[in-house]
């Protein structure tokens, strides 16, 4: 119950800010695209806020208790992503004037077709990334306070739907900063609590498994037991180094900082928010290891260890902060993604007026939710990276090819995104479908970014030569690079001295 | 801070910002780029792209061979050192890098702002 509590007061408290930050909003003459406004500190925290999902505050600590210590390969690929975010998207991307992907490609390419499929892919990579969410949320509330798991999952969507309409997008940088800060705090700090109530004796073990499974102790990820584990490794961090990059809900964020400049910025600050996050999972998943051996189920790790280790009022206290922590990171990340869904459902695939954004949050929430129902028996992580996956083979290979290349064509952007989006969800469905035998081939079909990011991109650029460029395009790559007034994003009502 | 200011929805000044038509596509983007060809240096430009893409893609390679290193790294250091490596080299080596870029991004574009001078 006291979990319970913690979750509610959470919950409140996002509110209560969201509302906060829509007053904010209307005394403030350029919020929206706003926040452009707003000190790139808040936005690299809204930033991590947004993509320190359930993955990284359970999944990777599960994993690492089931699967062995090279979990943390997620952790690292993650992290890798915002390399290549700072290097060859974030200004480039904010001086397009863009909002979103789809945005982007019509700014590119000049094709409402194009659009359209972009629209189409945002919906399959959020859908992905939403699911482990709700299952995050269902399972959390299930293990603090016995809601069986579909009531927990139908009741987040309505708590998450419910906050996106009273705040909305406009205040979603403070509620998302909140997170971030939660999430730190609430996984941190009982992290720290706990390495010292475990004792010696236990802290011994976390560090020198006995007689632990080879297999466990190296630091390479195998998840199918396949007997290739490089081979897997490197899969994972294919698909989530260069899935980061094509996050929709992320590109979105740069859009609300003050230029190109800052854009870059913020990336990097985001790298150091993240390397501080990620050093907790791996406390929670070698104690989880010693305290919770053989948990039934492996994503609420994280929040057995507190009970498992320090038992009675200090031990239930701590389980319901890691509890609200997880279920911060649930808020965060899903309000982003639906908001990014219902902008692609309303305003990238139907054209519809903004006033369609509501129902958007409404369809994508109960679609996120039916889906999730079935998929309570599937690892936080390997959907999550079946989001990455899908972002690598589709966003990755338009957003690098229409930024730094002007040969990219509509016909190319159109193939590319046919394969990439078909290979990778055609791979991941195929692997649960088919049910093979652990090997070579399971692994290049549960984790196919290895070949399919490779793919796509040679499909883009291949089949742009079949295509016209056409004679603006050269323009609308140079203008991506040039700081200053050439550069459509940072036109509009933003003081001269504050671009780039 | 004693300026008056118009009070209008934000999807409105949504709107006004991007130039969007009344669905809020940015139908004026596509094809039509709003700054005359003539009114950019268009040879500065241009060495701005390519030394930016040079950029770009020497990060890239760093980034591959600094993956490949720690992955090296971490499988071949023995034992909990090898953890050690998994858990933590990996990210000052990242901040590095994407700091580095940035550094030399921002230069490039002053470089170019100042007088375009094809130094590499």
């Amino acid at each position: 119950m006291l979990g319970l509590a913690a979750i509610g007061l959470v919950i409140a408290a996002s509110v209560a800010i969201g509302v906060w930050g829509v007053r904010a909003a209307r005394s403030t003459p350029d919020f929206l695209v706003a926040s452009r406004s707003i000190v790139p500190g808040w936005n690299a925290l809204a930033i991590a806020g947004e993509y320190v999902s359930a993955a990284s505050v359970l999944g990777l600590a599960g994993l690492l208790v089931k699967n062995g210590v090279g979990a943390m390969w997620y952790a690292v690929g993650f992290t890798a992503g915002y390399v290549l975010v700072a290097a060859l998207v974030a200004g480039p991307m904010r001086r397009s004037g863009a909002y979103t992907v789809p945005d982007f490609a019509e700014y590119r390419l000049g094709s409402p077709r194009i659009r359209r499929m972009c629209g189409l892919v945002v919906l399959v990579i959020m859908l992905l990334y939403l699911l482990p969410q709700f299952k995050a949320a269902g399972v959390v509330l299930e293990l603090v306070s016995g809601i069986p798991y579909w009531i927990g999952v139908i009741g987040a969507g309505l708590v998450v739907s419910s906050t996106i309409a009273v705040g909305g997008m406009r205040s979603a940088t403070y509620v998302q900063a909140f997170h971030y800060l939660v999430k730190l705090a609430f996984i941190a700090g009982p992290a720290v609590f706990l390495v010292v109530l475990a004792g010696a004796g236990r802290r011994e073990a976390a560090l020198h498994p006995v007689a632990a499974d080879p297999d466990w102790t190296r630091p390479l990820l195998d998840l199918d037991g396949s007997g290739h584990p490089l081979l897997a490794t490197v899969s994972v961090l294919v698909a989530t180094t260069l899935g980061a990059m094509g996050l929709p809900h992320v590109v979105m964020r740069f859009h609300t900082v003050a230029g190109a400049r800052a854009a870059r910025r913020v990336a990097v600050s985001v790298i150091v928010l993240l390397s501080v996050f990620y050093l907790f999972p791996v406390v929670y998943g070698l104690l989880g290891r010693v305290v919770t051996p053989d948990p039934e189920e492996t994503d609420v790790v994280p929040v057995l260890v507190p009970g498992a280790i320090a038992p009675g009022v200090l031990g239930a206290v701590l389980t319901a902060l890691v509890a609200a922590g997880a279920f911060a990171a649930f808020l965060s990340t899903s309000s982003g993604l639906l908001l990014a869904l219902a902008g692609g459902l309303s305003h990238d695939l139907f054209g519809g007026s903004l006033s369609r954004l509501r129902l958007g949050v409404a369809v994508g929430t109960a679609l996120a939710v039916a889906l999730s129902l079935p998929a309570a028996g599937v690892d936080i992580n390997v959907l999550v990276g079946w989001a990455f996956a899908v972002a690598a083979s589709t966003f990755c290979p338009l957003l690098t090819l229409g930024i730094w290349w002007r040969g990219l064509t509509e016909t190319g952007a159109a193939v590319g995104l046919l394969v990439g989006a078909g290979s990778s969800t055609g791979a991941a469905l195929a692997s649960v479908v088919l049910d093979l035998e652990p090997g070579v081939l399971s692994i290049l079909l549960s984790q196919p970014a290895l070949w399919t990011v490779p793919l796509a991109f040679l499909a883009m650029a291949g089949a742009s030569r079949f295509g016209t460029v056409p004679d603006w395009a050269g323009e609308a790559v140079l203008r991506l690079h040039v700081p200053g007034r050439y550069s459509t994003g940072d036109t509009g009502a933003i003081p001269r001295a504050r671009r780039d | 801070m004693n300026q008056r200011t118009r009070v209008t929805s934000p999807q409105t000044r949504l709107a006004q910002r991007r130039g969007s038509d009344a669905m809020g596509r940015l139908s004026h983007l596509a094809g039509r780029p709003p700054v005359p060809s003539s009114a950019i240096d268009l040879a500065a430009a241009e060495r701005a792209l390519r030394r930016q893409r040079r950029l770009a893609v020497r990060t890239a390679a760093g980034l591959l061979l600094a993956l490949a290193a720690l992955l090296a790294a971490a499988v071949l250091t023995p034992g909990r050192l090898g953890w050690a490596v998994l858990f933590f080299a990996p990210y000052p080596v990242l901040l590095a890098l994407a700091a580095a870029h940035v550094r030399r991004a921002e230069r490039i574009e002053d470089g170019h702002a100042a007088a375009p001078e094809d130094a590499a």
